[in-house]
């Protein structure tokens, strides 16, 4: 896609690509995709095969995991200037979630070959990304502690299970 | 500390095979008023009506036939329980709660579902569908088998069940004459002549004691030794009048009550699913041994040769035995003896010396105030009274022991 001012205004705004120079940027747009969600539209189901990550420009995406029949939990709402899809940017695993469009979105997508080639053209500016990503992932880590937790807590109040009297 | 917000979840549901979707935030509280509780198997629990002069309304004991757990109930509890059979909604009961009693206890749900949880009464899990199909199927011989067999397997227990043969066959070998009217006879009509050859005795205790020939001390220790073996007969008593009376024998053995004092027991708490009638000839049963033994040997005492050893034996084996008797029966001495199972049971307070203890406390310690309700009464006259007696029964041995040394 093509460098525009705007384009690269929303990208320096991307919490990983935030250490990135305006070459850099520029160079990484060339390599981005556009892609354009209707509002329930789904991006891809859990277990469909992927390479690519996504960067949220503008609408709401919801990463949902089937839980039972037609009912899944809703993991994350996934706000502009947010990405998701990564995991299977690196280890090339199947999806562990169901991606699906909120509203009407517009995507940015990073392919592996595009990250491969950023990683080889610009090493500082790939360094800063994955370590920007580390952190992501850290972050993402405590939340989902706490959402065990509170899933938890939430199987105890619906059961009214008196645990600490065992 | 303030109580965190009902956890709560977010669920995308999906419509058909479309895209489609709806969102729903479901909070704990919702999961809590739709799960639907389901107590034990009918054939896992017993309940039954326990009449109080004090209580207001009946309560009731439930048991738990498997783990032999009891819980009291009150009246409300017990139409909770009656309502919680696996398909209908805590809401739904809630409102049936509404509509029975007109008003609605926040707690008493939350509280009584806790309590049935701890007496592993109740369970969220849906019924064993193999044993759903068994009971189906129960006219089937291999069926009915296999579901006897699992049943079996669910109730092994170590010892506990083991006693019932024995005390069933003990009942119907004899047993069972000490439940016969003549028994009564034979017992009051023992009790009167014991009480006078007793009486007889007295007169003369200082001659009768001088058959332990200066050894009054070592005397009376070896007495209380064959007593021990009274006690043993005592229990087999209250296990035969439980077999009396339907009911099971759970256990039989021997332990240290309050940790120091060697004692055989009987388990028969199985006796709290029958009548009243039934609990207390139960508890009188085995104190009447004590009675019984006491009167033989005061007739033999009274028999035997004044200053024999035969006579001093067998009489202060009497005056042992009958202390037992009392101490059996008399419920004001802060021990749970078959008096004060007696007593609780007529009054309807099963906890009566565990509150009536920490209420004197409270007010001994200045943690809590005199008040004169009825229940405060209860609790004042039953520590003032085994207070008394617990001092004059000391004083009563003292004296004797004195009377037998000097």
């Amino acid at each position: 896609m093509q460098a525009s001012a705007e384009t690269l205004a929303f990208l320096h705004d991307v919490r990983v690509l935030e250490a990135f120079s305006d070459e850099d940027l520029a160079a990484l747009t060339e390599r981005l995709r556009e892609r354009d969600l209707r509002r329930h539209q789904i991006l891809f189901r859990e277990g469909d095969r992927g390479d690519e990550m996504f960067i949220v420009r503008r609408g709401t995406i919801l990463i949902s995991k089937a839980v039972t029949g037609k009912v899944e939990q809703v993991l994350v709402r996934v706000e502009p200037f947010d990405f998701f899809g990564e995991m299977s940017l690196f280890d090339g695993s199947p999806r562990s979630a169901t991606a699906q469009a909120e509203t009407d979105v517009e995507l940015l997508m990073l392919g592996r070959d595009s990250l491969q080639a950023m990683t080889e053209a610009a090493p500082r500016a790939a360094a800063a990304f994955f370590y920007a990503m580390v952190q992501v992932f850290m972050e993402r880590l405590r939340r989902s502690t706490l959402q065990v937790a509170e899933a938890t807590r939430w199987g105890l109040e619906a059961t009214g299970l008196d645990v600490e009297a065992r | 500390m303030q109580r965190p917000a009902p956890a709560k979840f977010e669920l995308l549901v999906r419509r058909d095979d479309t895209e489609d979707f709806e969102l729903r935030q479901v909070a704990s509280v919702v999961g809590y008023l739709n799960s639907r509780p389901r107590r034990v198997d009918p054939e896992s629990y017993e309940i039954s009506e326990l009449r109080s002069r004090l209580a207001v309304s009946p309560g009731f004991i439930l048991k738990n036939t498997a783990t032999d757990r009891f819980l009291l109930l009150s009246a409300q509890e017990r139409f909770l329980w009656d309502q919680m059979d696996g398909a209908t909604a805590l809401q739904e009961i809630a409102t049936a709660y509404v509509l029975k009693y007109g008003e609605f206890d926040f707690e008493i749900i939350p509280s009584l579902l806790r309590k049935l949880q701890r007496a592993q009464l109740l369970t969220f899990e849906p019924r064993s569908r193999l044993r759903a199909a068994l009971a189906r199927n129960r006219g089937r011989v291999v069926v009915k088998a296999l579901e006897l067999a699992l049943t079996s397997l669910e109730r092994i227990r170590i010892s506990s069940q083991n006693v019932q043969g024995f005390f069933q066959a003990l009942y119907r070998f004899g047993g069972f004459l000490v439940f016969t009217p003549l028994a009564a006879v034979v017992c009051a009509a023992l009790a009167g002549v014991g009480a006078a050859a007793a009486v007889m005795l007295f007169r003369d205790v200082r001659d009768m004691l001088e058959g332990f020939g200066g050894h009054a001390l070592r005397g009376v220790l070896t007495v209380k030794l064959v007593f021990f073996a009274s006690v043993a007969l005592h229990q087999f008593v209250h296990g035969l009048a439980c077999v009396h009376y339907r009911r099971r024998v759970r256990e039989f053995g021997f332990t240290f009550l309050h940790g120091f004092v060697p004692t055989f027991y009987v388990d028969v708490t199985d006796i709290f699913m029958a009548s009243r009638r039934a609990r207390v000839v139960t508890a009188v049963t085995g104190a009447l041994v004590h009675l019984v033994l006491g009167a033989v040997a005061f007739i033999v005492a009274a028999q035997a040769p004044t200053g024999s050893f035969t006579q001093a034996f067998a009489a202060a084996s009497g005056i042992i035995q009958w202390q037992a008797l009392v101490v059996a029966l008399y419920p004001f001495c802060f021990i749970e003896m078959d008096g004060y199972h007696i007593l609780v049971d007529v009054l309807g307070v099963p906890t009566l010396k565990a509150d009536a203890i920490a209420y004197a406390k409270r007010i001994l310690t200045g943690a809590g105030r005199l008040r004169q309700g009825r229940e405060e009464l209860l609790w004042i006259a039953y520590v003032v009274l085994s207070t008394l007696s617990v001092a004059g029964f000391i004083a009563f041995n003292v004296w004797i022991i004195f009377s037998a040394t000097h």
